[in-house]
């Protein structure tokens, strides 16, 4: 063998480990185990940046709190993460319950600020959940015993004291759900590891998932509301219709 | 409707239908069938080929509507004409007939001349009737046992732990601040009466009644999870407000209060379950409620 | 064949003379007098469809682990009743649509039957000599509620099961006998394995016996007594004017019959009732759940209505408490059904009218009585809404305890305002054609004495 072609032999494979290794940081999610550390510091200054912007008015310039806003510190990833994800934050309007609606900000944004609030303290992190790992009837266990007294057994949520309510389950994400359970947002209860643990949350994940599209085989659910709606189609579609057929039939006068 | 005072030709209630659309409603009976009949078919088709409830109720709707509506049509093109007229008579009985039996009734009852007289040994007839009657009664007896104690007593004992629904012992530090967890006296998880709700708060926001300031270790807090209105479990922890709100009839109870009704129709506290931490870190009960559990009754006191 | 079978039968049992007369009973042809029907048709339903559900319901309470198809409640412990339930919806071909139909009858059933009342009640056709019927048709109504109740609690899934915990309750709650009525009635301490066994004999066997023989003295008495009819040309207290049992009235009903089935047909497939399976199981041991959204059949609700905006009162002394529940739950449905029997007696003692009467009144004939009955519909309506306060709580996104006020002002405030509206709108309309709420169409006229018009 030539030199040169012996110095390609060697050169060649550590090239190509080397962009194989590139390649593979740059793919990496943001929540990774093990982000490299210069790319988590300047999420955090980025989350920072934007946190300057809109958040600093309510919850201070470091995340402290004030008369307007709790403190974030010790709120957490999966706080963060849940209350940007689903729009409650930033709030439209104080001194009601924060609604969900269209977030104002790219998940890029909303992982930068996720990673900012995570640096002010310790706090719950973004659960992981693998919903095919979740076992179904577990989750309708621990559903039925721990959330349905709020959001209803067919989740579609429901008024609690104060003028709030438990929001219905269908809009919410698998990581919306698993972080609303470990985080306690609002009015809920705080759901911690010693209570339900991670594999009884993906449990509880996948049933909620099942909620969104539960089985209907008897017909049209009518909101899944129960004898309300059922007392009501009763007069208004079965016996308005059968007194209708009664008129037909007889004389009016 | 034209309506007049006078007795008219115009008979009240059904117009009469002209002949000549009898034609067309025998063609409406004839489809109204045939709809019918495909329906049914179809219906059978729907079972056979595994069911399908959607499938099945509307063309059992159809099947059933056609016919029905054949019926009726057919009833129209039997007697379109006028109404009948007809006399009702009395709904007594004629005079006689009631008299007859009256007496019939009477001689039977009546006194007769005898030691006893038939009044004395009818008005004893009475008297065993009414006690065979009232003995008659007492298998209801059988349906249930006596009440007792009952209602007054739960499963819960000083020094028995608690446990959660899924059988796990329970430590003072299980619950994080905020967190709420349904527990039971170890050895009887299926007592349904002892059913409790833990929650816990930060402690300084307790506010405890005179003698319960060391009920609640390190901020957890138990009360029975049986709604003093008509019993249904109070499940709703509203965390901000710490308030247990009971989906039924949303009583509502504050925690920091001694589980006191703050509003709706229930009119006492949650009865309160004295805790303690044992040796080993887990949460025990110091003893029964503080009160009889759930709706009240008579002998509540 | 059909007059060959007619010979038989004559032959053996003189059918024949009874039929003749039979074919020729003249029944009145207005459409509000097929309500009742209506109802009838409903309860022939639910007999139809129950005693097949009957072969494949289970009504034990000893817990079994659920195998079947439906997988979010797979290995989920669980009574036989309910297990049975769950595979009659997704095991028994046409199971579902059987059930479905069953329920659904049930509730337009007892919605049939307020309707056929509220019909009886505002023409007074409840009058002499007609009170035996007004009084059996309120025990019907009072045992089609208690069997729809029974019914639905068969299951023994975690909504219904919620109620049979607040009936305990109720129970409980009676002054002095409370305990043991309770315990008796329900077979011990609530919760327990007695009370499905319980239901399922009130249900199937007790209560329908009974509905079905007062209904058979219903009809009887009818027969007998023959039907009202309204005013009209050509009637009067003594005749009656209508169409001939057979072939018309017989016909119409068969039409009926099968139309009211259609629609039942039609809700049974299409429109899903009580998906216990999203529910779950009632474990109130275990689970000690219930959702949130919790309500009755509708025929409860005011039951239940009144439970919740029942103020937190309750009288403690002595050493003995008159609960709560007792109230709402006790004391309103007693004075509700004793004031529906005794309606009857104390509108005559009011009117002085006691006189017999085969024609019925327009309910603007009879102002306070209208009026009455219309407030009367508006309380129980108002307490039937306020069973769903903290549905329309969510709904409106208003905190319960606003609702919850509003209708404890609403339930004393609009039956007081309906009851002069309504008085004063019969009043007016009295004798008059006008329609209540279009008015006088073009104008009625009247000769005088002396040649010339003047208005009617």
């Amino acid at each position: 063998m030539t030199a040169w072609r012996a110095r390609l032999a060697v050169l060649l494979p550590l090239v190509g480990a080397g962009l194989l290794a590139v390649s593979a940081g740059a793919v990496q999610p943001a929540q990774a185990q093990l982000p490299p550390p210069g790319a988590a510091q300047a999420q955090v200054e980025a989350g920072r940046q934007l946190y300057l912007v809109a958040c600093t008015s309510c919850h201070g310039a470091r995340g402290e709190g004030g008369e307007r806003g709790p403190t974030l510190v010790g709120a957490g990833a999966a706080s963060a993460h849940y209350y940007l994800s689903t729009g409650r934050m930033p709030l439209n309007q104080t001194g009601v319950q924060p609604q969900r609606k269209p977030p104002i900000y790219s998940e890029g944004e909303i992982e930068e600020l996720t990673a900012y609030v995570a640096s002010l303290g310790p706090g719950p992190s973004q659960p992981h959940i693998d919903v095919s790992q979740g076992d179904l009837a577990e989750g309708y266990e621990l559903f039925s015993n721990n959330c349905a007294s709020c959001h209803s057994s067919a989740g579609i949520g429901g008024a609690l004291g104060h003028a709030i309510y438990a929001p219905g389950l269908k809009p919410a994400s698998t990581s919306q759900i698993a972080e609303a359970v470990r985080v306690g947002p609002g009015a809920m209860p705080v759901f911690g590891p010693e209570t339900i643990d991670d594999h009884q949350l993906e449990s509880i994940v996948r049933y909620v998932v099942y909620l969104k599209n539960p089985d209907d085989r008897g017909g049209y659910g009518l909101g899944h509301l129960g004898p309300l709606p059922e007392g009501f189609v009763a007069w208004v579609v079965g016996l308005m219709a059968m007194l209708g057929v009664a008129r037909w039939i007889g004389t009016r006068d | 409707m034209t309506e007049s005072d006078a007795d008219s030709v115009v008979e009240p209630g059904a117009e009469p239908v002209p002949a000549s659309s009898d034609r067309a409603t025998e063609r409406n009976i004839a489809v109204s069938l045939v709809v019918s009949t495909l329906a049914a078919l179809g219906l059978a088709m729907v079972y056979i080929g595994g069911g399908q409830a959607q499938a099945e109720g509307a063309l059992l709707m159809v099947a059933l509507g056609g016919l029905g509506v054949a019926v009726i049509l057919w009833a129209r093109l039997l007697v379109p004409g006028p109404e009948i007229t007809d006399e009702r008579g009395e709904t007594g009985s004629p005079a006689e007939d009631a008299e007859a039996v009256e007496q019939n009734i009477e001689e039977t009852l009546d006194d007769a001349p005898g030691e006893m007289g038939r009044r004395s040994v009818l008005r004893l007839f009475w008297v065993a009737l009414g006690s065979l009657g009232l003995a008659a009664l007492f298998p209801i007896r059988s349906l249930g046992p006596s009440p007792g104690r009952t209602l007054l007593t739960t499963a819960w004992k000083e020094g028995l732990r608690l446990i959660d629904q899924e059988g796990r012992l329970v430590r003072v530090d299980t619950l994080v601040v905020g967190g709420t967890l349904t527990v039971f006296p170890e050895g009887a998880e299926k007592a349904a009466d002892a059913q409790a709700v833990l929650v816990r708060v930060a402690p300084g926001l307790i506010r405890p009644r005179p003698g319960r300031e060391d009920w609640a270790p390190e901020g957890n807090i138990a009360y029975s999870k049986v709604c003093t209105h008509v019993g249904c479990p109070v499940g709703l922890y509203q965390e901000d407000s710490h308030e247990l709100v009971c989906p039924c009839h949303q009583s509502t109870f504050d925690v920091l209060d001694g589980a006191r009704p703050r509003f709706g129709p229930a009119t006492r506290a949650l009865p309160q379950l004295a805790l303690d931490v044992d040796r080993d870190g887990f949460l025990v009960a110091r003893g029964d409620f503080d009160q009889p559990v759930g709706p009240g009754f008579w002998n509540l006191g | 064949m059909i007059k060959g079978t007619m010979r038989w039968l004559d032959d053996r049992l003189g059918t024949s003379s009874f039929t003749r007369k039979a074919m020729d009973k003249v029944f009145p042809d207005h459409w509000s007098f097929m309500i009742g029907e209506i109802a009838m048709y409903c309860l022939v339903i639910l007999i139809v469809t129950g005693v097949y559900l009957t072969f494949f319901f289970v009504p034990a309470s000893r817990e079994v682990h659920y195998e079947g198809p439906y997988a979010p409640l797979k290995g989920v412990a669980m009574s036989a009743a309910f297990a049975s339930t769950l595979d009659i919806s997704f095991g028994v071909r046409s199971g579902l649509v059987m059930r479905q139909m069953h329920h659904w009858a049930a509730l337009v059933f007892v919605a049939a039957l307020v309707v056929h009342m509220c019909r009886v009640f505002f023409t007074g056709g409840f009058r002499r000599p007609r009170e035996l019927n007004w009084l059996i048709g309120v025990t019907l109504l009072i045992l089609s509620i208690a069997n729809g109740f029974f019914g639905y609690s068969l299951l023994d899934d975690l909504l219904s099961g919620t109620g049979v915990r607040v009936a305990y309750s109720i129970a409980l709650s009676v002054p002095v006998a409370g305990e043991w009525l309770a315990f008796l009635f329900f077979g011990g301490e609530f919760p327990n394995t007695e009370f499905i066994t319980r239901f399922f004999v009130l249900h199937v066997l007790l209560l329908p016996a009974l509905i079905v023989g007062l209904l058979t003295a219903h009809l009887a008495i009818l027969w007998r007594q023959k039907h009202t009819q309204f005013k009209g040309p050509g009637r009067t207290e003594t005749n009656i004017v209508g169409s001939r049992l057979w072939p018309s009235y017989t016909l119409k009903s068969i039409g009926l019959f099968l139309l009211v089935t259609a629609v039942l047909a039609g809700l049974a497939g299409l429109a899903q009732i009580n998906p216990v399976w999203l529910y779950g199981p009632y474990d109130p041991a275990q689970a000690a759940a219930a959702t949130t959204g919790s309500q009755p059949d509708w025929y409860v609700g005011w039951l239940d209505g009144a439970l919740r905006i029942m103020p937190a009162w309750e009288f403690r002394g002595l050493g003995h408490t008159v609960a709560n529940p007792f109230f709402p739950g006790m004391l309103l449905p007693g004075l509700t059904f004793v004031g529906l029997y005794l309606w009857p007696f104390v509108e005559r003692r009011f009117t002085k009218d006691t006189a017999a009467h085969n024609l019925l009144d327009r309910p603007r004939d009879a102002p306070v009585r209208t009026a009455l009955g219309a407030a009367t519909l508006a309380f129980y309506g108002i307490l039937t809404v306020a069973g769903g306060n903290d549905v329309l709580a969510a709904m409106f996104g208003v905190a319960p305890e606003t609702i919850t006020n509003m209708f404890r002002v609403l339930v004393f405030v609009l039956p007081m305002s309906v009851f002069f509206v309504t008085r004063s709108a019969c009043r007016s309309l009295k004798g008059t054609n006008a329609h209540p709420t279009e008015g006088v169409v073009g104008h009625h006229l009247r000769r005088t004495a002396v040649g010339s018009y003047e208005e009617a």
